[in-house]
């Protein structure tokens, strides 16, 4: 994962999720959102290909993100996908072109009211055709080639005129091509309500820019030398389209989240030993009167911050409690007769207090669980998040919400006496995972926050925090959360990136604890059991979290931020 | 005093295709005279044909129907236009959660006679409404208390009569005597948080219901046409554009609900609404705001003005720029 500021990912979190709202809107389909950059259905990532589709947060501005979400949602909704797949043609440079120019006819749709996203589609492809232009991508014959084609088919199909910039510099390639594939484009522009009808003109117009671009390829080959150049241009091209194969195959057989490494060896993930995990009380791990001064110390912080938990609870209470009933409220001026004032009634006629309501009281039918990821590179936050954990959970007490603090990480450096254990049976391959886990209760969900405290505090320690092994710390947490009688549950993972476990991703290989994470968040997202989501201390978590937050912990904690934080907790999912 | 109604039926037939523009050769009955129960015509107002059908199946085959449907769809009206087209005299009874049983089917009260005070029965809507040929609508049928809702578990059945406890008197149905109701929900209580004091109903008593048919939103343009024929100022080229344009801003607001990104919709009275403000302000965009957005959660006016952007191509000012000020602490997807 690159780093960047934390800034710079929270505005461009914020605009992928607007960009999202919107492609949910027009096409309907609640599944959609974006993780690392592409719009995906629950975790699949969609298979849109053509190029000018690509989009990076963290760089364009915002008008050119909207037009590639808009691109994406007019293509779902004007394009049959099964029909599309099946009628596309092998050849790669083919399949490429014949994917632009399915785009193309979906850009090209009618939007009955919609001018700003019909504008946004135009400044898309014509801000991506002035990139691949500048890019010098069009410099050599082969590139201007494609060019030409794509900015032709594109202006015959939608009607509007090419880019102006370029316009001089395509003239030559298109007198020189027009008559080739002359009928083939004004085929696309009559057929371009008609999938199937214009999909035959759009695979043959594609075969035959391919066969000029390997006649054009031949030419080249001759002189040794000079070979490289054209695939140099269409590497580039496809730089830009990015044909992720193995995207398009996960897409269609293999269970999502299923990783590579976990194939070998065929029974999913595993702990190569369980012997040495453990759970412990945090208060456990620390002696008291070192308690009694990181609590102090909380204390102070807190204080400083001069946080307003009543405020919090409110927040929480208002999004996350359901009425219930509970006794009568008397002395209303409607509702049932009050028995027991009926004397009432004839001593003074007047008085019209007499009735009694059922009364309505929010009642907090939910529990909450933070879940703190303890690996090294969180030390340097822990000041920021045990004050936001203690704060958040003092204000759901309030509001009478049920909460757990919890931790993970894990008991030794480079996998332990687990990975001694593995040693001396002489290394069998794929392993598992393999390191002593430390699961830490730092507040249970029926002690108070008053008799918890000292505990919270032991997130101070700063020797606990080792590594992480976030899979299996969300299935812990997620079981424990499933044994409380509530109706909802939210489980709130407090991390600053993948989970890494060195001698694990060593046995195994890099992507093995990202695959189970990836896998166990799936899993409770489609089950619904307990909403998981995750707050990025200055990352972006969208790669492995549906519903991802981010906290610049350089920023000092107040009630504001601490309102926020409660109110996206609470948000309906 | 109930003999005066018996004799009254439908004494005329009107064709289905020419009164709501339905393909069908059906002739449903109809009364020759307007009495002061039947509805107005509304000429703007556009049936729907699945729901129509089934309303006039309510009329002529004396079936028990509930429309259902979001707010706004004009579930209530459907049936009343049915009405006025058929002279069908029409009732519509409010249902809240304060309708007792009582006032259903009376009371005894207190009324001066001959200057004297007696207590003398009165009965209720559903007694009065069933020994006339009128057709009873039950509006917001899922706030009633389920618990009173069994007054009208007897006349729910086609032939069912009404036996007056107080009055040890049993009512029999006038044959052209009809029952309606609509609802937000279908009995299942406030499922996505939207409607608030439903109750979850009785499936004894939704089974009862012989037709349920469900309303949900126009097409687009037939959504513009109806905006159109209430608001005529704008009944030109550059108006038309304009209101194609709510309308398809009004659609979007609708999947985002659905999709779980908005916690309000607009209903097709919204945009009637804003259609009309539209007119008073005279700027699309102020009267927007007035209309919808302010009645929008803060967190969600950028995901409204983002659908604004899309429909009107401009932005909706202050509202984005709001949220990026005042969500800087935390973003969340």
């Amino acid at each position: 994962m690159t780093m960047s500021a934390p800034d710079a990912v929270c505005a461009a979190v914020r605009r992928e999720r607007l960009c999202a709202a919107v492609a949910r809107a027009l096409t309907g389909d609640a599944a959609l959102h974006y993780r690392s950059g592409r719009l995906c259905r629950q975790v699949r990532p969609l298979p849109l290909h053509a190029p000018h589709l690509r989009s990076d947060a963290t760089q364009d501005d915002f008008a050119l993100l909207r037009g590639a979400a808009d691109c994406a949602a007019m293509r779902l909704v004007h394009s049959d996908a099964a029909l599309h797949r099946s009628l596309s043609p092998t050849p790669y440079i083919e399949r490429l072109l014949f994917e632009i120019f399915e785009q193309i006819r979906c850009e090209a749709q009618p939007a009955p009211g919609m001018h700003g996203l019909a504008r946004n589609l135009r400044d898309r492809f014509e801000s991506w055709s002035r990139g691949y232009f500048r890019a010098g991508l069009a410099d050599d014959h082969l590139g201007i080639l494609v060019y030409t084609v794509v900015q032709i088919a594109w202006s015959r199909v939608t009607g509007w005129p090419v880019l102006g910039e370029t316009e001089d510099l395509i003239e030559a390639t298109r007198a020189g091509i027009v008559t080739q594939i002359g009928t083939d484009l004004a085929g696309l522009r009559r057929h371009r309500c008609d999938q199937r009808a214009y999909a035959r003109h759009a695979r043959e117009l594609a075969h035959r820019v391919a066969s000029m671009l390997a006649h054009a390829r031949a030419m080249f080959g001759d002189s040794g030398d000079d070979e490289r150049k054209p695939d140099d241009a269409l590497s580039a091209f496809s730089l830009w389209v990015d044909f992720d194969e193995s995207h398009e195959a996960g897409a269609e057989s293999a269970a999502p989240g299923a990783s590579l490494s976990l194939d070998p060896s065929a029974q999913g993930y595993r702990a190569y030993t369980t012997q040495f995990d453990r759970e412990v009380r945090a208060a456990a791990l620390a002696r008291r009167p070192l308690l009694r001064d990181y609590r102090a110390k909380l204390d102070e912080r807190i204080a400083e911050t001069g946080i307003n938990s009543a405020r919090i609870a409110r927040e929480l209470q208002a999004a996350l409690a359901v009425p219930h009933r509970d006794g009568w409220s008397f002395g209303e001026e409607d509702g049932r007769i009050d028995g027991r004032r009926l004397a009432q009634i004839v001593s003074s006629p007047a008085e019209r207090r007499v009735f009694m309501q059922e009364r309505m009281r929010p009642h907090g039918d939910c529990a909450i669980a933070f879940l703190i990821d303890c690996s090294a590179s969180m030390k340097a936050q822990i000041e920021t998040i045990a004050v936001l954990v203690d704060s958040l959970a003092r204000a759901s007490e309030q509001a009478g919400l049920p909460t757990e603090v919890l931790g993970f990480t894990t008991g030794a450096w480079n996998g332990g006496r687990a990975r001694l254990q593995w040693l001396a049976s002489a290394r069998p391959s794929h392993p598992g995972r393999l390191n002593e886990l430390c699961h830490m209760v730092f507040k249970r969900a029926n002690d108070s926050w008053r008799r918890a405290r000292t505990d919270i505090a032991a997130l101070f320690k700063a020797d606990l925090f080792r590594e992480g092994v976030d899979g299996e710390a969300v299935e812990w947490a997620c079981s424990r959360l499933a044994a409380l009688p509530v109706m909802r549950r939210i489980l709130v993972v407090i991390s600053d990136g993948s989970p890494m476990d060195a001698a694990t991703a060593q046995a195994n290989d890099a992507t093995y604890l990202d695959a189970h994470l990836k896998e166990v968040l799936l899993h409770h997202e489609t089950l619904r059991d307990v909403d998981v989501v995750g707050l990025g201390i200055g990352r972006d978590l969208s790669a492995y979290y549906r519903h991802c937050a981010t906290l610049d912990p350089a920023e000092p904690l107040d009630t504001k931020r601490l309102v926020g934080v409660a109110r996206w907790i609470g948000a309906r999912r | 005093m109930t003999m005066d109604f018996m004799q009254d039926r439908p004494d005329g037939r009107v064709s289905v295709r020419e009164c709501f523009g339905i393909d069908t050769g059906l002739m449903a009955p109809m009364f020759a005279e307007r009495d002061d129960h039947v509805p107005d015509i509304d000429p703007a107002y556009r049936f729907n044909p699945d729901v129509t059908l089934a309303i006039l199946a309510g009329f002529m085959r004396n079936r028990r129907v509930m429309v259902q449907g979001l707010h706004g769809t004009g579930k209530s009206t459907h049936i009343e236009q049915v009405a006025a087209r058929l002279n069908w005299p029409c009732v519509r009874v409010n249902l809240d959660g304060h309708i007792s049983r009582l006032d259903l089917v009376g009371k005894d009260a207190i009324v001066v006679r001959e200057d004297r005070q007696i207590t003398e029965f009165q009965e209720g809507i559903v007694p009065w409404a069933l020994q006339r040929p009128v057709a009873l609508i039950f509006d917001e049928y899922d706030a009633g208390r389920p618990d009173v809702m069994f007054v009208i578990q007897r006349i729910l059945e086609r032939d069912g009569s009404l036996t007056l406890l107080d009055q040890n008197r049993v009512i029999r149905p006038h044959p052209y005597f009809r029952l309606f109701a609509t609802s937000n929900t279908v009995g299942l209580g406030n499922l996505n948080g939207l409607y608030h004091g439903t109750q979850m109903l009785n499936h004894a008593q939704m089974d009862r219901w012989n037709v349920v048919a469900k309303l949900s939103y126009l097409p687009p343009e037939q959504e513009a046409d109806i905006v159109l024929a209430r608001v005529p100022e704008m009944d030109d080229p550059a108006g038309r554009a304009r209101v194609e344009q709510m309308v398809a801003m009004a659609a979007l607001t609708r999947r985002g609900f659905a999709a779980g990104d908005l916690s309000t919709l607009m209903s097709p009275r919204t945009v009637i609404n804003w259609a009309e403000n539209c007119q008073i302000f005279k700027d699309t965009e102020l009267a927007f705001r007035l209309t919808f957005l302010n009645k929008c959660d803060e967190s969600e006016r950028p995901i409204v003005s983002e659908y604004y952007q899309r429909c009107f191509g401009v932005e909706l000012g202050e509202a984005g720029h709001e949220a990026e000020a005042g969500g800087g602490a935390l973003k969340p997807t």
